[in-house]
């Protein structure tokens, strides 16, 4: 049976009269924010950096679901800058609704504080509000990357990132949708903790902070 | 007294190959293994034999002396488990059996034989019974385990019997060989003229020890009953499993949720007690018109947790299309591992780690446990070799990755793609890559690479470039330079 299907089978009615509970934000850096048990969408050449530095704040495996031409040239050499590669599971599908399914287990189970989900177009209502209620259930973060055309979904945010030509670690991130709260345009610099990286890999308890998310400047959309 | 019974399978690997009707083991055939860097042949038929052929005997001399022979390589693990199914039938002949690996059964047969009408009689019964199961066998019988072993091998008949108590005189006419000992000690006694064991028994132990080592005196006193050789009866593996057998065929999937739930229940209760888990459960249903199926689910670490088995079953069991029913189950654990057990409330990071292997569990089942993956690093400079990724399953230990020096893209494609190159340049000022135009701001390299030199393919170097492009995307250009016509590929984009 696939996912579609269940979709289909299940009364809408219960899904749009689903609540979702109030949830503590994880802060990337000052506005820049993302709600906990909530599925988050980001568009662009760098979506898959964004979901990146999410991952940083987090501590916990990452669930990264795709189908294998999307996820197969992810690199953790060049991840390890900002996240352990080995937190990283890599879970292949073969179609979308295998990839949606899988993306369902891994957020509706309570051990991954963050998941990427890998999609060539975005999710329909349907599909998001599915996402949505499992990432309320589990409470961590889903993070759509979105390769395609974005639709109307149930997401809580979307947004749009792009690399700057300005130099490296350096992105624009747009909020371009988001149902709670302001829409904005920051420029965004990571930079690393001091110089050596493995002294500050050391402190490892928590979260794998190797460096820190600065908001060059903030641009009003 | 103590008697010993040891049976040698001489022809253990053909007679395995004729029990499954191959055909060719009546032929001119023979089986190989590899020994000292050159196949040879190990055990020959007898139409082999006859052609002039003899064990030890490479594979291109064999073929020159015998153009129609036929060789297989050997299989020890189909032979190991022939031999262990036999060590099980022996249970038919003496209660205390040990495996003599990898061609023999040791058998305790004090007290035993009256029952088969004395120690000739048994001997003549259990080369019948071999014999209905298509296996040749030689049988020797003695005081202890070293004089059986040799009887069976060097015996001047098939059933050799030394009499009680007369080990040494049954012996002494067989050849130094059989008292089991390195290849290197035996050519040492024959070089020094020592042929037989009656040579050895009349040369005093020390002489013998000074010259030859312990491990001769120690063999022989064995074989001869001066010091003793006890024979250890390995346990058999205890299997995890459990069948269950209805008079009628069920087809509802509550009820062949209910008989899963009791198979499981046996099963796990078992493991638990013994402090053990398996990684993988196997369940057979046999439906009453369509034959066997099997069912198989996989763990991300043993368990023994009925509701988890339960729960990954429930899939597998939906889908199987049962129409008429089945009537015949069995589960049986697989890959079983010893599990400490720990206390779930006080210790949240195993908590949450006992989490992500059920996660994995789970991911792993519906999808296929090769598509649940995590990195590995590997040493090397080239950056498409400096990682693997293993199935999530198989990973025990943490890895510690180093940070490599040089930068690297984040998104590394597998296959570099082709960039169509507007206005030429080292690397190019514009192109166009995925439908999109890109003009170069900055570039930096190259970067020049050669394959790893072991590599057959070490001519080809590539250079690299990182390149930051006017619209934002660095993007990791690479070429092969020397070409006369430079093509220029994206071998990834950087963060």
């Amino acid at each position: 049976m696939s996912v579609v299907e269940i979709i289909n089978r299940r009364d809408v009615g219960t899904l749009a009269s689903f609540t979702l509970q109030a949830r503590e934000d994880l802060c990337l850096s000052g506005p820049v924010r993302l709600t906990k048990g909530r599925v988050h969408e980001a568009m662009g050449d760098s979506a898959d950096m964004f979901a990146v530095l999410a991952a940083s704040r987090l501590s916990g495996p990452i669930i990264w679901i795709g189908l294998s031409r999307d996820i197969g040239s992810l690199a953790p050499t060049a991840l390890q800058d900002f996240i352990d590669p080995a937190r990283v599971i890599l879970t292949e599908g073969i179609s979308r609704s295998e990839v949606l399914w899988a993306a369902e287990q891994a957020l509706r189970a309570a051990c991954a504080p963050c998941v990427v989900i890998e999609l060539s177009n975005g999710p329909n209502l349907r599909e998001s509000r599915r996402l949505q209620i499992a990432a309320e259930e589990g409470g961590g973060i889903g993070i759509l990357l979105i390769h395609g055309r974005a639709q109307t979904s149930a997401c809580e945010t979307r947004w749009l990132c792009e690399a700057s030509n300005a130099g490296e670690n350096m992105w624009t991130w747009s909020l371009t949708k988001n149902r709670k709260g302001e829409l904005g345009a920051w420029q965004v610099r990571w930079a690393r903790f001091g110089t050596n990286f493995e002294t500050n890999s050391e402190t490892r308890g928590g979260a794998y902070e190797a460096g820190v998310i600065h908001l060059a400047a903030a641009t009003a959309a | 007294m103590k008697r010993v019974l040891s049976i040698w399978l001489p022809q253990l690997p053909l007679d395995l190959r004729r029990r499954k009707g191959d055909l060719r083991a009546a032929g001119v055939f023979a089986v190989m293994s590899e020994i000292k860097n050159a196949w040879r042949l190990i055990h020959l038929s007898e139409a082999a034999l006859a052609a002039g052929l003899s064990a030890g005997v490479s594979l291109p001399d064999a073929r020159a002396i015998c153009p129609e022979l036929l060789t297989e390589p050997s299989d020890p693990v189909r032979e190991a488990a022939l031999l262990r199914a036999l060590w099980r039938w022996a249970d038919c002949l003496s209660p205390w059996v040990a495996l003599d690996s990898p061609d023999g059964l040791f058998l305790d047969i004090t007290g035993c034989a009256h029952l088969f009408g004395g120690e000739p009689a048994m001997a003549a019964h259990t080369r019948e019974r071999l014999a209905d199961m298509q296996i040749t066998s030689r049988i020797g019988i003695a005081d202890t385990k070293g004089a059986a072993w040799a009887m069976a091998r060097f015996g001047d008949q098939e059933e050799s019997l030394a009499p009680a108590g007369k080990t040494g005189a049954a012996l002494a006419a067989l050849p130094v060989e059989a008292l089991r000992l390195p290849q290197k000690i035996t050519s040492d006694l024959r070089r020094t003229g020592l042929q037989n064991i009656e040579q050895l028994m009349g040369i005093k132990r020390a002489e013998l020890a000074r010259r030859f080592g312990l491990d001769l005196t120690q063999s022989l006193s064995a074989a001869l009953g001066h010091s003793p050789d006890p024979m250890s009866p390995k346990a058999a593996d205890p299997v995890y499993a459990a069948r269950m057998t209805l008079p009628d065929p069920i087809g509802f999937q509550a009820d062949l949720l209910g008989v899963l739930e009791r198979l499981t229940t046996s099963v796990c209760r078992r493991l638990a007690a013994d402090g053990k888990g398996a990684r993988r459960y196997y369940l057979t249903v046999r439906c009453v018109d369509t034959g066997d199926h099997l069912l198989h689910i996989g763990f991300a670490r043993p368990t023994h947790e009925t509701r988890a088995v339960m729960q990954q079953f429930r899939k597998p069991l939906d889908e199987l299309k049962i129409e008429f029913g089945a009537d015949w189950f069995r589960l049986e654990a697989a890959h079983i591992e010893p599990i400490q057990p720990f206390q779930i409330s006080l210790d949240q990071h195993k908590q949450a780690e006992n989490d992500t292997s059920k996660i994995i569990s789970t991911l792993g089942n519906r999808l296929g446990f090769d598509r649940v993956r995590q990195f590995m690093p590997v040493q090397s400079h080239l950056p498409e070799r400096e990682f693997v990724s293993v199935e999530a399953m198989d990973r025990r230990e943490p890895v510690s990755w180093t940070l490599t020096p040089r930068r690297r893209p984040v998104r590394l494609f597998r296959r570099p793609e082709r960039l169509v190159t507007l206005q030429a340049g080292r690397p190019p000022k514009r192109f166009q890559w995925r439908k999109s135009i890109y003009a170069t701001r900055e570039a930096k390299g190259p970067e020049r690479l050669s394959a790893e030199w072991w590599q057959d393919d070490r001519g080809a170097l590539r250079d690299y470039w990182q390149v930051q492009t006017e619209d934002g995307p660095r993007l990791w250009l690479m070429t092969y330079p020397g070409s006369a016509e430079p093509n220029w590929f994206i071998a990834g984009r950087f963060a």
